[in-house]
């Protein structure tokens, strides 16, 4: 009996405080944002919608907001156009570029956001290209800077199905290059290409330090906000840290409930295409 | 000019060649295997043909009609993949409808030509499923149905069983058999499997190293092979190695007189006396009996049984001569008399004799 | 058509299948490979253009050795807590009898290890600042005061909060390699008569060694990175390389673009080479477990 129980107290305190350490941040953040006021108790003195308010009507709000979306969106798009089609045609036609393809899309993981924009900022802000601090470049710097969320799920999903026969299969059939891609190879590897693109969504709407950096103060975004309110109104800033928080975790949820999807899709046994975690080099 | 016609085709991949001046044709309706050892050229030849692989010199036509370098969507050829190819995102009806779509053809056609060929495959019940819910043989079958529906020109099959068990792999195969002649398709079919080539073809095409080595009906590469790969690859073969002593009357010695054989006469003069040669001699051929009985026979040598291995319905012996060992086949209903280590007489008549000239005595296999 | 004609066809042909890839790779030319490589060059030029060594020579001294020094140390000992804290919840959730329970705490994982930046550095305000909800409840209920001697904005706060992404990331590394631990071993181990502590010794532990060597070099390298969560807790107070370089990125003129670069060139070398052990090592496990 007492066997037993040391048993399964053990892994059972060990996850509590596991959970606890996990959970409390998040749990705070929730809490502080609806609080009245939390920094003379243990527990909140009331709850109030008050700081989500003063987020909302704050006129800035709605830009970062916009600003934000219009960056993450443009950089999923940008990544999609730029990257699938590579992917495929590597796969499909040149596999002796496949390692240097691999290895180019790994590089990223080893640049900080930092170190790429110092290197933008060193080569391209200075006359007369001056293209350094713009907003494209940012979205340029994103592509770069995401690119193996967007890779790895999408060389997956097309080595998971062996797209080489699949193509040939289809034309044997008589189906072009065109009915190929949209019936065949899209449908195939669009469980890659949507949790790639979740991923790249999340990481870039909540992306701080290559934004401030290249653009700045010029085309501010939701992170710059947030941070610029942790300083002057903590208020503000949970209910900020709440919206920056339920987007991501929301992103995290839907990306695993696509790879549940997409590997009961495909070949039952097999690899999965986009099977795994959300993460990549994440720490920021 | 045959139906199919490949003419001097080469192929190579960065300097290895795959295919070298490789001609066949074939007739309308012809059931053709290609056979031969891994590596040998099969899938690039079948891959010509499909228009995955564009020949490096050579021409392929179709019903007198140039196809070398028609693009394979246009070419009106149904392949069966090895892997199946199936398409996940789409049910086994959505599989074989696919190419239907593909040519347009009309809602009720297609309904009517899917049904009619998941019928013909066996699968009528499974056509809502996806590919992942099918077992392997189902999922070949599919395959299969999804290639003929198109009404294709040639039926393409790359090794369409070896992914499958031992007993759905002989099932499926006298299916395809069926299903080939019922509707009359040109197929060729590639293989390495020389038991499914020889039972189910019109003609096997053996190759080796990117050549082909002989075409003919089962029975002729069997019975009469006309190079000693094809002997050895193609069935199991004895080789006794000899030396041409009387063509007319057809006698041959071992090099160091440990026996005679005789052999049909050699009439032409391809081979002279004193020629090196090697004795051709299949396993069920030989007849084995007990030391002490007397047989007459055109040939009987004396041999010490070494093992006896239960195969079946047949029982293999092997039997050592001086410097070599010789296997033969007798029914296992018969295996009771025999004993290890002891003597034994082999025999077997002249006409079971083929000859292929010596002194090139390569193996089988090239690997 | 001649043997040679055909030969240069084929060439040809082979040189076009790479044109598709043109647009990306010039891309990846443009925005990754011609900045660093001019960062590259750049750490080697003096003020007139001549070839130096000046800038490295900095990085040895003063500002510049500390940051390196507390990066280091930061990332290291974070990664150190994260391996050893993330193996022993990886594998207690791999003993979690439940699939169900099992599926939702690696869920949280994912969701966590994504949960950095300024919101991160946010939640840690809340929760342990010096009015967080945490320190105010030790102090009331086990009369602990924990500041000043502790403080979220040092060292010590940083470390747990870079703890707070490390350790989820490594419980999603380990579980893949601790769930290919076949039962098997551990049964033919138990019929050859080791004992459980043995056969982690020989066989468990020797089995997971690549799975947790890899994820130590790349936690190394994830907090190595890291800048928002350090720049959110600190500003500019605590030396740590990342800050260091992007206090020199901050107003519109440089002001010392050698020791940037060298900065750069510099965590670009420790970063990259964690990635390369890492890779090296992961897939030299993943051979191993198959
Ligand atoms: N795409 C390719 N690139 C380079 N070499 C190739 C390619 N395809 C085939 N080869 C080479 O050409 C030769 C013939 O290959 P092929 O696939 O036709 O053999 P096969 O007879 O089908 O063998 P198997 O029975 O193993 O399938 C082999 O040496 C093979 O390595
Ligand atoms: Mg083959």
């Amino acid at each position: 009996m007492a066997a037993m129980n040391k048993r399964t107290a053990v892994p059972g305190f060990a996850i509590g405080c596991f959970l606890f350490y996990m959970l409390l941040p998040i749990v705070a953040t929730y809490a502080f944002s609806v609080a009245t006021r939390w920094d003379r108790s243990i527990l909140p003195e009331g709850l109030t919608l008050d700081w989500y308010k003063a987020a909302f009507t704050d006129q800035w709000f709605i830009i970062v907001f916009k600003n934000s979306l219009v960056l993450s969106i443009s950089t999923v798009i940008a990544s999609i156009l730029l990257i699938v089609p590579t992917a495929y045609w590597v796969h499909l036609r040149v596999p002796k570029a496949r390692p240097l393809l691999d290895l180019i899309s790994t590089l990223p993981f080893a640049i900080p956001g930092v170190v790429l924009a110092l290197g933008l900022i060193r080569l391209y802000a200075r006359p007369p290209l001056m293209l350094a601090r713009t907003p494209v470049m940012l979205v340029a710097a994103y592509v770069i800077f995401t690119m193996p969320f967007m890779y790895r799920p999408v060389a997956n999903s097309l080595e998971a199905v062996n797209i080489r026969v699949l193509t040939e299969a289809a034309q044997s059939l008589g189906a072009s290059w065109g009915r190929t891609l949209r019936q065949i190879i899209l449908p195939n590897i669009l469980p890659g290409i949507l949790s790639g693109g979740l991923l790249v969504f999340a990481t870039i709407f909540g992306e701080f330090t290559i934004a401030t950096f290249l653009v700045g103060a010029r085309y501010k975004t939701f992170p710059m906000q947030l941070v610029y309110f942790t300083r002057r109104d903590g208020r503000i800033a949970s209910a900020y840290s709440v919206i920056s928080f339920t987007i991501a975790w929301t992103t995290s949820l839907v990306i695993l409930w696509i790879a549940a999807w997409g590997a009961k899709r495909t070949s039952g046994g097999g690899k999965h295409p986009t099977k795994g975690h959300t993460t990549g080099v994440v720490g920021d | 000019m045959s139906y199919l016609d490949l003419d001097h085709l080469n192929k190579a991949f960065d300097g290895a060649i795959a295919v070298n001046n490789l001609s066949l044709h074939v007739e309308k309706g012809e059931f053709v295997s290609l056979l031969g050892p891994s590596g040998c050229g099969k899938t690039t030849t079948l891959r010509m043909i499909a228009g995955f692989e564009t020949p490096d010199s050579g021409s392929i036509h179709l019903a007198g009609e140039e196809i070398t370098s028609v693009p394979p969507n246009r070419r009106g050829m149904g392949m069966v993949f090895q892997s199946y190819a199936l398409f996940p995102n789409m049910t086994a009806w959505g599989n074989v409808a696919f190419g239907l779509r593909v040519a347009q053809k009309s809602q009720k056609d297609i309904k009517q030509r899917v049904n009619q060929l998941l019928d013909l495959v066996g699968l009528s019940n499974a056509g809502h499923k996806y590919t992942n819910e099918l077992s392997g043989g189902q999922q070949q079958r599919v395959a299969l149905a999804r290639a003929l529906a198109i009404e294709p020109r040639v039926l393409l099959l790359d090794e369409p069983l070896s992914a499958l068990d031992a007993v759905v792999r002989v099932s499926l195969r006298h299916e395809i058999r069926r299903i080939q002649t019922a509707l009359g398709i040109t197929t060729i079919y590639v293989t390495h499997d020389q038991e499914e080539a020889l039972s189910i073809s019109d003609r096997v095409v053996v190759m080796r190293q990117a050549m082909i080595e002989q075409v003919g009906t089962p029975e002729e590469i069997y019975t009469q092979p006309d190079t000693h790969f094809v002997a050895t690859f193609v069935g199991t073969s004895n080789q006794f190695p000899g030396i041409l002593k009387d063509a007319r009357s057809g006698l041959v010695t071992s090099v160091n007189g440990d026996w005679q054989i005789s052999i049909p006469p050699i009439m032409d003069d391809h081979m002279q006396n004193g020629d090196a040669l090697i004795v051709i001699v299949r396993p069920e051929e030989i007849r084995v009996s007990q030391a002490e009985i007397v047989i007459e026979e055109d040939n009987v040598i004396t041999a010490v049984l070494e093992t006896i291995t239960l195969l079946g319905p047949v029982t293999r012996l092997s039997l050592s001569l001086p410097g070599q060992l010789i296997i033969a086949d007798i029914k296992t209903v018969d295996r009771g008399r025999f004993v290890c280590g002891t003597s034994v007489q082999l025999s077997f008549p002249r006409r079971a004799c083929r000859v292929m000239p010596g002194g090139d005595i390569t193996n089988g296999d090239d690997n | 058509m001649t043997s040679n004609q055909a030969k240069k066809r084929r060439r040809k042909r082979k040189w076009l299948d790479w044109i598709p890839l043109m647009p990306f790779l010039f891309f990846c030319l443009v925005i990754m490979i011609l900045p660093l490589f001019f960062m590259l060059k750049g750490s080697f030029t003096g003020s007139e253009g001549q070839f130096t060594l000046e800038h490295y020579a900095k990085m040895g001294v003063s500002i510049y050795a500390i940051s390196f020094r507390n990066s280091i140390l930061l990332s290291g000992i974070t990664a150190i807590l994260g391996v050893i804290m993330g193996t022993i919840v990886g594998y207690f959730i791999c003993q979690l009898r439940s699939k169900r329970a099992q599926e939702l705490v690696t869920a949280l994982c994912d969701v966590t290890s994504n949960f950095t930046g300024a919101p991160l550095a946010f939640a840690f305000i809340v929760v342990l600042g010096s009015n967080g909800v945490l320190t105010l409840a030790l102090r009331e209920y086990l009369n602990w005061k924990i500041y000043p001697a502790f403080s979220i904005y040092s060292f010590w706060g940083l470390a747990l909060a870079y703890t707070y992404f490390q350790l989820p990331l490594m419980v999603l590394l380990i579980i893949p390699a601790i769930a290919g631990l076949k039962s098997e071993w551990r049964e033919a181990a138990r019929g050859l008569g080791a004992s459980s502590g043995q056969y982690w010794r020989y066989v468990g532990l020797p089995v997971l060694t690549p799975a947790i060597g890899a994820g130590l070099l790349l936690l190394f390298a994830n907090a190595f990175g890291a800048y928002a969560t350090a720049y959110t807790l600190t500003e500019f107070r605590f030396p740590l390389i990342t800050l260091q370089l992007g206090f020199l990125l901050t107003g519109e003129v440089f002001r010392d673009p050698g020791a940037g670069d060298a900065m750069g060139i510099l965590t670009l070398l420790m970063m990259g080479m964690s990635i390369i052990i890492y890779q090296v090592i992961s897939r030299r496990g993943r051979k191993w477990q198959q």
